[in-house]
């Protein structure tokens, strides 16, 4: 169960906590065993995603895109990942990087996502610099599969324990994840037609992510009566 | 026959417990309750201590314990789980709460601290609240009001109601509205699948709101004079304002942006498929009401036509 403070470790993680609340927050911690082991997670998801390996493109992508969004198209060179490294953060830019996000949460595994809050924090906290453009395509793929299989073993773990929960409770959540399986429909079929709209591809991922939260709350329902 | 129903009646009340307990309170302990079905009444009142009232059938015992920073009162089924029980608490206005409960509804009124609760099947009604509040139902509405703070208030399948609070507000639900009145939030996050979103309040420099539904509409309060950056976003919503934007572009399915004022609050309205509205302050409930006639008349047209 998260308290006060749980909250407030993605802030303690990334050095943003008013000196009186860190003290605060760190005396909590020798006491948490909570919250230590949420800081553990958002600790490795930070690592993670610091280590995640940037693929140099095959071709240099932007004078094709630059001509799409209708820039001028003088030759760039590609962008120097390495160098981009340096200085890149924990956070992302919106809106492939929200999916990316996903991806990182579903690396602890749908398991994990019963036993502890969302990391959802660390993702969302700040709007970076973009990122490079040319990455994104390949990250968007390996976070949509996370995303299958975290959403696969989420279900997993709901199926195997429904039958401890109330059927009137298992009726309704099925009832909303239907409901945002809907949205998430309506939002692809929009996508497909409209591949580069930046406000879909963020509903999509912003969507999904409901659907992975409402699951990871059933599975710590079916958790928490067993 | 009177002396059968004077002795169902007799066996009756031997199957009831009547538990009427006080503790002393020490500053800062926090009431923590875990409770299987039932209602969880918390009120408060001068003294530094905790009143626990509660009449449970005999089959279910409930423990009152004070030790450290916590004062417990939790059901245990002596045979199975507990049955329901009510409870009746009366604490002091500093303590902080923490409640929860399955098939539980919770009623708070006037505490002044940090308030969580859970429940599964259950309404949550909260006047109060100060700090980190955090309230949570799955089956149930989430209403607050009169709170101050940090505040997250989550639903799955029913409405999200705030009202006359302040701070840092996140509200949430999948299959329902979120509606927002008199409140003041520094920053929001207001977000559904299928409902509306409602926001009436002041838009503060520097904060950031983010309002956000697939299948409902969005009214937000705002004047001219509102200083916010407002972002757009729809596929196939549409939009308008009680007073003129300066819109940079309108087509469908695409986002757009404005500037109010002097710019400095962040504000994104998101709608896949429903209307955004931007209306005076204290008409966003109006609109509501508007849609709810609207929505009851065409729900009446599609009878009589049947």
């Amino acid at each position: 169960m998260s308290d006060q403070w749980t909250d407030r470790l993605s802030e303690y993680l990334d050095d943003e906590l008013p000196p009186d609340e860190r003290v605060a927050l760190e005396a909590h911690l020798r006491q948490c065993a909570g919250c230590g082991a949420v800081l553990a997670d958002l600790k490795r998801i930070a690592t993670r995603a610091r280590g995640l390996e940037d693929r140099l493109p095959e071709r240099d992508l932007w004078p094709g895109i630059a001509a799409r969004i209708g820039l001028d198209t003088g030759e760039r060179p590609v962008v120097d990942l390495d160098a981009v490294r340096v200085r890149r953060r924990v956070s992302f830019s919106l809106p492939q990087l929200i999916a990316a996000g996903i991806g990182l949460v579903a690396l602890s595994g749908g398991t994990a996502w019963v036993l502890h809050p969302p990391a959802r924090t660390v993702v969302a906290v700040r709007e970076a610099p973009a990122a490079p453009v040319v990455t994104v395509a390949n990250r968007s793929s390996v976070a949509g599969q996370r995303y299958a299989s975290a959403v696969a073993d989420l279900e997993r773990v709901l199926d195997q324990g429904r039958g401890r929960l109330d059927t009137a409770t298992v009726r309704v959540i099925l009832r909303n994840l239907a409901t945002i399986d809907s949205a998430i429909a309506q939002a692809q079929r929009a996508l497909a037609a409209d591949s580069a709209n930046v406000y879909l591809n963020s509903h999509l991922a912003e969507t999904r992510q409901r659907k992975l939260e409402l699951l990871r709350q059933a599975a710590a329902l079916v958790s928490s009566v067993s | 026959m009177f002396f059968t129903l004077a002795s169902g009646a007799f066996a009756a009340l031997a199957l009831l417990q009547q538990i009427d307990t006080t503790v002393t309170a020490q500053p800062g302990q926090r009431l923590v309750v875990d409770s299987y079905g039932g209602e969880i009444a918390v009120k408060t009142w001068g003294r530094n201590a905790v009143r626990v009232e509660a009449d449970p059938p005999s089959r279910t015992s409930v423990e009152i314990s004070s030790s450290g920073g916590v004062v417990s009162v939790r059901s245990e089924g002596r045979r199975g789980p507990p049955a329901t029980v009510d409870y009746t608490i009366t604490v002091p206005a500093w303590m902080g709460l923490d409640l929860s409960g399955v098939y539980t509804d919770v009623k708070v009124a006037g505490v002044r601290a940090p308030i969580t609760v859970e429940t599964v099947q259950g309404e949550v009604d909260v006047a109060g609240g100060e700090g980190t509040i955090s309230l949570r139902s799955v089956q149930g509405a989430v209403k607050l009001q009169d709170a101050k703070g940090r505040i997250d208030v989550h639903s799955v399948n029913e409405e999200v109601r705030v009202s006359n609070a302040s701070g840092e507000i996140t509200a949430e639900t999948v299959n329902g509205d979120v509606v927002l009145e008199q409140v003041d939030a520094t920053s929001l996050d207001a977000t559904t699948v299928n409902g509306d979103l409602g926001y009436d309040g002041p838009i503060r420099n520097g904060g950031r709101y983010t309002l956000s539904t697939h299948n409902g509409d969005i009214t937000l309060a705002a004047t001219e004079r509102t200083n916010a950056t407002v972002m757009v976003s729809t596929f196939s919503g549409d939009f308008e304002s009680d007073f003129p934007v300066p819109l940079r572009e309108t087509r469908k399915g695409r986002r757009f942006s404005f500037n109010l004022g002097g710019g400095s609050a962040q504000v994104s309205l998101e709608s896949f498929q429903g209307t955004i509205r931007l209306v005076r302050p204290g008409h966003v409930n109006q609109e509501r009401d508007q849609e709810d006639r609207d929505h009851k008349g065409s729900d009446h047209d599609d009878d009589s036509a049947r």
